[in-house]
């Protein structure tokens, strides 16, 4: 497309929220934006590098993959132009089986970028969380690689920014939205939601062009499958002793959003392999008294949102993150798709309940209250053994705020210590964020002496 | 004498050996944690089945046998309906050949079986009715013997009404309610007794209208006659009772923190016990589970169900995606 249709394209449409941003500012923006980030993300693996002097050979592949601007952009760009489709969606609901069984490539482009959160201003107030914002201002600029080869976005609407955000990207890209029940048990709620799955399997067949039949829809949820093997495998090494910085395994989990599923997995195992030899030589990345973390709340990432999880990692004293309960992390893998029968039919309500009723999102409420979450967190934390829970919240993420005290008065009850850290999309705060940290990884040291 | 005895006991053990033989072979080869439980069940109810066949093959009373699936299910409960029962057997084949021809299972509606369900100590008593009733239209009968001997001992026994699915789709015998096809003796449960109380005549016919329909029925509806069994509700009602909760028993059980209420428990569920998701921990006291330990095995969260008798758990859920360790 060279530059005269890319105006025509945009003048053509009115849009109805982005303001227009002159082409000239657009490149400009774009090449320091996407400088820093490049910056950013070199930075960060640098800095994983070096809290683990041996680190695992297999992280190599998933540095590789993390940088957004490189060798996975490329190949999804040649797969584009040998006439593949990509798909990309905002929340986790969005059936991503459904999406590799109609032979399209399934990615998320939920951005991390703090600078072009400033940039989302222009077109929603500062009260707005800011993953939103600064998925607007990626799509001002054209920055996300990911976000911009997408040829539709599946937008499932669970909090107020995704609704609204969905209504802005229309501007520019074709929406599919999937509306999502709030009480999630009930049965009227989940005949709803496998109606939409029905309807986006549908809506996918005809946008690519393949048809998703129960051959290539067994094959992709077996793909899935594999994959949370593997992941549950991550885990469960991370129950132990730690031999993997949390960092380090949350990259793992986050680059699956758009790397090629299969060619995940293997390197995972492969990591989860050399990890299983570091237990047995008892090779601890940290001393195994160091306090063992867990990070819940609003999701972080990369590769600017790093900051929280290099700040227990880096510490005075250090933290280890053994678990996270986030939908930028475990959450993304954790749940297979329970299939009985194998019928397309039985596919399809698996495939239903795995993404509505296994969520542990906030958007949620059942008969009781979102009270799977708290027994899930629960669970989590005697089982990783954790010691201290950094509730994790971005200003303008209310559902998440608006939990925590729950959260607190049942983590309370078992007397296990959480903090509630507020944030930002801004480097600014890192110095006032450390020492609140650094008093929290204290306290629970002092804890631990005990 | 002696010697036919030993030749019985022998051949129980052969049999009892092939049944163990079968359960280490499958798990040797099914490398695949889903379905394990569920193979070997169909061994277990192989086995049983041929047992069944043995017992009727002696002409050992039916009361007897009565009294052993009763005395057993105090203890067990529903555990004879999802293991043992030869009918069970019959719908279970089914599920595995509708499986494999792909075609989808129908739910019954929620309220459709929920009413069934509550209404399971009614049909058992229409059921036990029924040879009473027949017993008083058949004129010549009445007027040969009283009701109690017929009843308890005679044409129109009660408890066969019970034992009915207990009948094997292969029988030692010939006669009533069975076809002859290629020198083996096909029957099917109720049939027989259908034909022995509505007579000949029309008793065929009600008996193939029946046979056609359950089979239709439970190719499309899994376990679809369990909903509402007659023996089912005996064996519940037997369950009850409160004297027996002393003895360890078998049931299910839901661990609350562990559940993330993904509902696949609910979903594979043959007869649609919705207690097992709805409930929030504890023990699964419905009896309309049958505890066949579907639920327990495809539940993908560690420990989050298990099926236990009395305080030790026999078999929990796992990740089931994991590779079978050698065990
Ligand atoms: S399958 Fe397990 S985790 Fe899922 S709802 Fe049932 S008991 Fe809970
Ligand atoms: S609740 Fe579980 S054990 Fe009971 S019948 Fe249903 S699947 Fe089987």
């Amino acid at each position: 497309m060279n530059e005269e249709e890319r105006q025509m394209k945009t003048k053509i449409v009115e849009k109805k929220y982005l303001p227009e941003v002159s082409q000239k500012e657009k490149d400009e923006l774009r090449a320091t934006v996407k400088a820093t980030s490049q910056r950013i993300i070199a930075e960060n693996i640098e800095r994983m590098k070096k809290a683990d002097p041996q680190r695992p050979e297999a992280l190599k592949y998933f540095d590789d993959i993390a940088n957004l601007f490189g060798k996975r952009q490329e190949e999804i760009e040649s797969e584009k132009a040998k006439g593949k489709k990509v798909v990309g969606y905002m929340c986790l609901f969005a059936p991503t089986e459904l999406i590799t069984a109609a032979d399209a490539i399934p990615v998320r482009v939920n951005s991390g970028w703090y600078d072009t959160s400033k940039l989302g201003d222009r077109v929603v107030p500062v009260e707005v969380c800011p993953v939103i914002r600064s998925t607007i201002g990626a799509k001002m600029i054209e920055l996300s690689p990911f976000l911009e080869q997408s040829d539709a976005l599946i937008s499932v609407l669970t909090c107020d920014g995704m609704t609204k955000l969905s209504e802005i990207l229309s501007d520019q890209k074709t929406i599919w939205g999937m509306n999502i029940p709030r009480i999630k048990d009930s049965t009227q709620s989940l005949r709803f939601w496998n109606d939409e799955i029905k309807h986006m399997k549908n809506q996918i067949e005809k946008f690519t062009g393949n048809k998703i039949d129960r051959k290539s829809l067994k094959e992709a949820i077996e793909i899935s499958h594999r994959a949370t093997r593997a992941f549950r495998r991550l885990q469960k090494l991370r129950k132990g002793n730690p031999v993997i910085m949390g960092r380090d395994a949350m990259l793992v989990n986050q680059t699956y959003q758009w790397d090629d599923k299969v060619r995940w997995t293997d390197n995972a195992e492969r990591l989860c392999d050399e990890l299983e030899k570091r237990a047995e030589r008892k090779d601890w990345v940290v001393s195994p008294d160091t306090p063992r973390v867990m990070v819940t709340g609003t999701p972080m990432f990369w590769p600017d949102n790093w900051k929280l999880p290099t700040l227990v990692e880096e510490g005075n004293p250090p933290g280890i993150i053994v678990a996270d309960e986030q939908c930028s992390g475990e959450r993304i893998l954790n749940d297979p798709i329970g299939v009985d029968e194998w019928s397309m039919d039985d596919m399809l309500n698996a495939i239903g309940e795995r993404y509505l009723m296994a969520s542990t999102c906030p958007c949620f409420t059942s008969k009781d209250g979102n009270e799977d979450r708290i027994n899930w967190l629960l669970t989590k934390i005697k089982e990783w053994k954790v010691q201290g829970v950094v509730y994790y919240v971005i200003r303008g993420c209310m559902l998440y705020a608006m939990e925590y005290s729950r959260v607190k008065k049942v983590l309370d009850k078992i007397n296990v210590p959480v903090y509630y850290l507020d944030t930002e999309y801004t480097r600014e705060d890192v110095g006032q964020l450390k020492t609140r940290v650094e008093a929290f990884l204290e306290m629970l040291n002092a804890r631990g002496d005990f | 004498m002696v010697g036919e005895i030993i030749g019985d006991i022998l051949r129980l053990t052969v049999l009892a050996g092939l049944g163990i033989a079968g359960i280490v072979a499958i798990l040797l080869w099914k490398k695949n944690l889903a379905t394990r439980v569920t193979f070997m069940r169909f061994v277990i109810q192989a086995v049983a089945f041929t047992v069944l066949f043995y017992i009727f093959s002696y002409s050992v009373p039916m009361l007897y046998l009565l009294i052993a699936v009763f005395g057993l299910s105090l203890f067990l409960g529903r555990f004879f309906c999802g293991w043992l029962c030869p009918f069970g057997l019959i719908m279970d084949l089914e599920i595995m050949v509708r499986k494999a021809l792909k075609i989808r299972h129908r739910p019954l509606p929620d309220k459709l079986n929920i009413v069934l369900h509550k209404s399971r100590y009614v049909i058992l008593l229409v059921f036990l009715l029924l040879p009473a009733v027949f017993w008083i239209l058949d004129s010549q009968e009445v007027m040969v013997s009283p009701l109690m001997a017929q009843l308890l001992a005679g044409h129109y026994r009660v408890y066969s009404v019970i034992l009915d699915p207990m009948v094997p789709f292969i029988v030692p015998w010939s006669g009533i309610g069975t076809i002859n096809l290629a020198s083996i003796n096909f029957s099917y449960p109720y049939a027989q007794n259908i034909v022995t109380f509505i007579g000949e005549n029309i008793g065929i016919y009600l008996a193939t209208i029946f046979v056609v329909v359950t089979l239709i029925g439970g190719f499309l509806i899994r376990r679809v006659w369990c909903r509402f069994c007659p023996t089912g509700a005996s064996i519940a009602a037997i369950n009850r009772f409160k004297g027996f909760k002393r003895v360890p028993l078998l049931y299910v059980e839901k661990d609350e923190e562990k559940c993330t209420k993904c509902g696949v428990c609910k979903r594979v569920c043959s007869v649609q016990v919705n207690e097992v998701y709805e409930q929030k921990s504890g023990r699964i006291g419905t009896s309309q589970c049958m505890l066949c330990a579907r639920c327990v095995e495809m539940c993908p969260y560690e420990g989050a169900l298990k099926l236990k008798l009395g305080n030790k758990t026999v078999f929990h859920s796992r990740n089931w995606l994991e590779p079978p360790k050698v065990e």
